[in-house]
This record gives C-alpha cells, sequence and structure tokens, in this order.
C-alpha cells in the first residue's frame, strides 16, 4: 500500500496565495501595531479586533506556507476563523457603526481593502480543499 | 510626496506587475528581466525612502508620524521578499508572486501619499 500524501499548499498556485496572506498579515499587524500603541483608548474593542485579525493572517499565512497534516490544519482553523470573522464583522459594521469605527480589516467586509478580505477566505478554503486529495 | 519619484514609483510597480503576470499567461518561471526590473523598483522605492525619512528627521511634522515610518519601511522590505519567495520554486506563478509584492507596494505607497499630504497640506 503507498502512501498517499495530500499535494503541499505551498506549491504552485498556492504561493500566490500565500502572497496575498503575508501582505494581509504584514498591513493588518502593523496597522493594529499603530493603532493600539498610539490610540489605545479612542476604540479598543475595534483596535483589539485589528489585532486579532492580524494574527489569524500571520497564523494562516504560517499554515499555508509549511508542509505537513500540522500546518494544513492551522491553515484550515485560521482560514475558517478568518471567513467567520470578517462575516461577523462585516455584518455588525453594516448594521450598527454606532459601536463598530470602520477601522478594522474586517470592517463593512473588507471594503476599505477592496473587499478583498471578503474573497481571500473563500479561496483559501478551495485551496485547501484541492490541495488535500493527492493529484 | 515627492512628486517626481512618487509617479516613477507607480509606473514602475504597474510596469513590475504587468511583466509578472504576463509571464504567467506565458507559461515562464521569472528569469533575469524579473530580477533586474525588481531591482530599478526598488532602488526608486529605497531612494523615495530616504528622501522621506531624512525631511521627517529634519522638520516636517506629520500628524501621523510612526504610521508614516512604518509605511515607509513596509514600501521597501516587500519586494525583495517577493522575489525572493518567487524565485524560490520556478514555476510560472512566480511570476504572479513578483505582481502581487508590486500591487501591494503601490498600495503602501498611495497610503503614504495621504499621510504626507495631511501633513504638508
Amino acid at each position: 500500500m503507498t502512501e498517499r500524501e495530500p499535494r503541499a499548499t505551498a506549491s504552485g498556485p498556492g504561493r500566490v496565495l500565500i502572497a496575498v496572506y503575508a501582505i494581509f498579515a504584514l498591513s493588518a499587524t502593523a496597522r493594529a501595531g499603530v493603532q493600539i500603541a498610539a490610540r489605545f483608548s479612542e476604540a479598543p474593542v475595534a483596535y483589539l479586533l485589528s489585532g486579532l485579525a492580524g494574527v489569524v493572517y500571520i497564523l494562516a499565512t504560517i499554515g499555508l506556507a509549511g508542509r505537513g497534516p500540522g500546518y494544513r490544519r492551522l491553515a484550515w482553523a485560521a482560514v475558517t476563523f478568518e471567513l467567520i470573522g470578517v462575516l461577523v464583522i462585516g455584518t455588525l459594521t453594516v448594521f450598527d457603526t454606532g459601536d463598530f469605527p470602520d477601522d478594522t480589516v474586517w470592517s463593512v467586509y473588507g471594503r476599505g481593502y477592496g473587499f478583498i478580505p471578503l474573497v481571500l477566505p473563500f479561496v483559501g478554503l478551495w485551496w485547501l480543499r484541492r490541495t488535500s486529495h493527492p493529484g | 510626496m515627492i512628486g517626481v519619484l512618487e509617479i516613477v514609483a507607480y509606473v514602475a510597480a504597474a510596469a513590475v506587475a504587468l511583466y509578472g503576470l504576463f509571464t504567467t499567461v506565458r507559461n515562464r518561471p521569472p528569469d533575469r528581466t524579473h530580477r533586474i526590473a525588481v531591482g530599478v523598483f526598488e532602488a526608486v522605492l529605497v531612494l523615495q525612502a530616504v528622501i522621506a525619512a531624512v525631511r521627517v528627521f529634519t522638520g516636517i511634522q506629520l500628524p501621523e508620524q510612526s504610521t508614516f515610518l512604518i509605511y515607509l519601511l513596509v514600501s521597501v522590505c516587500v519586494m525583495p521578499i517577493a522575489l525572493q519567495f518567487a524565485t524560490a520554486e520556478p514555476t510560472r506563478w512566480g511570476g504572479t508572486v513578483i505582481a502581487v509584492g508590486a500591487i501591494g507596494t503601490g498600495v503602501a505607497v498611495w497610503r503614504l501619499h495621504d499621510l504626507w499630504a495631511a501633513g504638508s497640506g
């Protein structure tokens, strides 16, 4: 019986996906870092969410770039969390802008980032599914 | 920000991105031309970052100085990493990785412009 390994997520077009995730990891984390360091008291919830989004993008980048079942599980968890995050925060910010300043990556489904944060988790889940079987 | 250099940076970003996408479509891995194109783009970015940093540290007051400096740092860091990652696995997708880096860098320069304009009026 031959060992049937899933295909690597960090190969071929997967590298483009990782590049996009890495850029979002960098920009979301940098933005949250400045927000938390400079004016945390203005909107603590939004800025903590910014930081959380940054961490999720970092974990997704690491999960997709690594090889092996552990990294794949990390990628699944991070991208699923990202999808829930953008849908929940997106919906909350659309219906009630009072409590949430439009100041996180996920506000209004990522409008400030060309809605890429809304599309990215779907592409991520599709890619994880596609590479989960030997091909 | 620095008028002419900023426009040169956008043109270079667009050229690098389009060439990267072109080689993906043509099913070619990144080659010497990509390295030269990214090198020229990076030189423009470094020049812009040095001039902007000198101006910030010698008097120009910006409302969001720390944000500006972080974006400035990001603007010069992305392309070397993207080029390294793109060439590590020589497939057609390397060009698209470079294109993603160039577009991301272009957006960073655009944000720098806004942060600069907010300070210098």
